[in-house]
């Protein structure tokens, strides 16, 4: 697994460098002065200087108290008091619902238009990437880029589509399992979907997935784990061949079938998101949940959603890892506030404070911890990954388990299929 | 010459009114047509086609799969919703007769109006859900062994929690109505009717339902338009499938794929126009219903 990992981080570097090599811009002899509105990335200081003042309008998803404190004191405060930026945190119900205005506003022709940055990846990234509406060509050139490693398909590509400069990585998230020691041992957790197959007849009606579909991507992140087990393979599927996909979705909808008569209800209906699948987690309706998050349950345990004996694990492999970001609308009225933010999130100090669930956050790193070379940036990356503790997956069992995401297109591919094929059908 | 000036008259003070209204809903339905008819400025295109409609009626596609069985399933939420709330509404009305409502049923009734559709539907959720505390309750009383042995009576594939909760808000408002009816009514045709020697059941008959029923129909084309067209309380109450159409428009409208826009649009105004059908059929038989009385 890990030689194809290598091998694939080799092949994406080598695309990844041509792209930028076909991207970059002829370099102007003599760049113009850093004119209102036109922002010139090769010189940092003019950046900082445009941006001071302004009111940076973050757009980003605001479910979760926790990460909305933990933005308003990492970020709110440091923006402040280093660069005289004021934070507008502007909360959304769901991140389409940025996309949205940004592209209403391109439909109107609204320039300047109302965000500065939104969080963003996967599908929403790649609806502004198509539509032309965001800023090209910077991530890459932040000063703190460089502790950012490039050549990791799993953050060059965001859900397969190459990332080209149009934005960059706020912090890393696994898919993993939460299971509840209170209710049963290590031993008996299944570690493949082959396993979890026959945990399941085993234990009628204690598990059930998120249903694949928009919005829902943690389900269909559980489906395509299966696929990849199924097939073998995770690497093939970051490119699309639809033969491929003709080959092993019989199998995949197989195996979702067979899995079907022992899920929950039957799967006559599934969970629609996380938070209700937690919340049947914790009535002790089913046995296992699912989280996003590097420290694993400890986040959920310290919001209360899930029981304080809840552990975290992964099956051996196919256990799907991806990057989220921040991006620029090519519209943004303070483009210069949001460099500074996007450059600001990649200080090591605050990737480290980002990984700790009492922070309230608790997602994974963005940048590449070997790069970091200043010893009390090291010291603090140190200390926060020793304070973990017990709710987290052990970060050997992680590494081991990584794959990255298979490319774009699959997304609709599992989830219109599995609508079809699984959820609809009768289940042969 | 006058009855002219008066009718000119009525439009002029109607106007303001009339151009905000059909300004607005004008607008975004011209807006909706043109998006279902694939002219989506975001994508730059400008081919009008009328895929998104054919791939619906067609089953074909994604969405298209599942719009008959939405259809199907978003006709009898509504039309069960709609007349079970008119019929309890009616039987209140017989009930009570001509004796006037008490203050308590009033604020009660009107207290139901105050919550709106999205926390009433989390609340009937957490009540009746399998999980949920009357599951709970019946657990720690013995009458279940487990909470998830609790009957499915929300997020049903039969959508018996979505009908639950429309039942449970509608019938309240259509028995205000009918209530405000009957107060203005008085109590004359009934006495007349009971001198005549018309039992209580002639008297409902021919005397409170006639008096009724137009306030009630209108009342029911409301609920029906409503709970037809409605999104949060089928997507908080229902299952992934079958969907109404409402959600299934929506998810389609809200899906990154800027292609589905269309479909969502279109779906949108296929409700819209299911709607105009239903409640026209609803008026025709009630006018003959009223003929047919006379």
């Amino acid at each position: 697994m890990r030689n194809r990992l290598i091998s694939l981080g080799t092949l994406a570097g080598l695309i990844a460098a041509i792209i930028a090599g076909c991207g970059s811009q002829p370099a102007a002899p003599t760049p113009p002065p850093a004119a209102a509105g036109k922002l010139n990335l090769d010189d940092w200081e003019s950046i900082v200087a445009a941006a001071q003042g302004q009111t940076l309008n973050w757009y980003m998803w605001g479910g979760s108290e926790s990460i909305n404190r933990f933005v308003d004191e990492f970020y709110g405060v440091p923006l402040a008091e280093r660069y005289g930026i004021t934070l507008n945190r502007v909360p959304i119900a769901d991140t389409v619902d940025a996309v949205n205005q940004v592209l209403s506003e391109k439909e109107a022709g609204t320039d300047p238009g109302a965000v500065d940055i939104i969080w963003i990846n996967g599908e929403n990234f790649l609806s502004l990437k198509q539509a032309g509406m965001l800023l090209p060509d910077w991530s890459r050139r932040l000063p703190n880029a460089r502790l950012v490693d490039w050549d990791n398909p799993a953050l060059a590509f965001d859900f397969g589509e190459p990332v080209e400069g149009y934005e960059s990585p706020w912090s890393s998230a696994q898919f993993q399992l939460i299971y509840d020691s209170a209710r049963m041992g290590e031993a008996g957790l299944p570690r493949s979907y082959a396993r979890l197959l026959e945990w399941a007849k085993a234990n009628p009606g204690r598990f059930t997935y998120i249903a694949p579909g928009p919005g829902a991507f943690q389900g269909t992140r559980f489906v395509k784990g299966a696929l990849f087990e199924l097939s073998g393979d995770a690497a093939q599927w970051v490119s699309h061949d639809q033969a491929r996909w003709e080959r092993w979705s019989p199998a995949l909808w197989a195996y979702l079938n067979a899995l079907k008569p022992y899920l929950w209800r039957q799967g006559e209906t599934y969970p629609r998101d996380e938070n209700e699948l937690h919340s049947l987690f914790a009535n002790g309706e089913v046995d296992f949940s699912i989280t996003q998050a590097i420290a694993g349950a400890g986040p959920l345990i310290a919001e209360g959603l899930v029981p304080a004996t809840a552990r975290a694990f992964v099956f051996d492999d196919y256990m799907i890892g991806d990057v989220n970001y921040v991006a620029i609308p090519r519209n943004a009225p303070n483009k210069a506030a949001a460099l500074v933010l996007a450059n600001l999130i990649l200080e090591p100090e605050l990737q480290a404070a980002q990984i700790l669930p009492e922070h309230g956050f608790g997602l994974g790193y963005a940048i590449d911890v070997t790069r970091v070379t200043d010893p009390a940036q090291l010291a603090a990356l140190e200390a926060a990954q020793s304070r973990l503790g017990a709710a987290a997956t052990p970060a050997a069992d992680l590494a081991g388990a990584l794959v990255g995401d298979a490319a774009g297109a699959y997304q609709r591919l599992v989830e219109d299929g599995w609508r079809e094929h699984v959820l609809i059908g009768t289940g042969q | 010459m006058t009855r002219a000036r008066q009718t000119f008259g009525i439009w002029l003070a109607l106007a303001p009114a009339l151009a905000v209204v059909g300004l607005l809903v004008g607008a975004s339905l011209a807006y909706g047509v043109a998006q279902s008819l694939g002219l989506l400025a975001i994508l730059g295109t400008s081919q009008v086609s009328v895929a998104a409609y054919r791939d619906l009626l067609d089953g074909t596609g994604p969405a298209g799969r599942e719009f008959w069985p939405a259809l199907g399933f978003s006709l009898w939420v509504s039309l069960a919703s709609t007349g079970l709330s008119a019929l309890g509404a009616l039987l209140v009305a017989a009930a009570l007769g001509r004796r006037p409502a008490d203050g308590t049923i009033l604020l009660m009734l009107n207290l139901n109006l105050a919550f709106p559709h999205l926390v009433w539907a989390v609340a009937l959720g957490l009540l009746l859900g399998q999980s949920g505390l009357l599951a709970r309750l019946a657990a720690a009383l013995g009458l279940i062994d487990a909470p998830a042995e609790f009957p499915v009576l929300v997020r049903d594939r039969d959508g018996l929690g979505i009908i639950l909760h429309y039942v449970s808000k509608e019938m309240p408002f259509l028995m205000l109505i009918v209530l405000a009816v009957l107060r203005t009514q008085g109590t004359e045709y009934d006495l007349v009717a009971e001198n005549l020697g018309a039992d209580g059941w002639q008297r409902v008959r021919h005397i409170t339902l006639p008096l009724v029923l137009p306030a009630l129909a209108a009342g029911s084309a409301l609920v029906f338009a409503f709970s037809f067209g409605a999104y949060e309380v089928p997507a908080l109450l229902g299952v992934r499938y079958p969907r109404t159409l409402a959600v299934l428009a929506l998810e389609s409208f809200v899906n990154p794929d800027l292609r589905q826009r269309a479909t969502g649009m279109a779906l949108g105004l296929i409700i819209g126009l299911v709607t105009l059908v239903v409640v026209g059929l609803g008026r025709a038989w009630q006018r003959a219903e009223v003929r047919h009385d006379a």
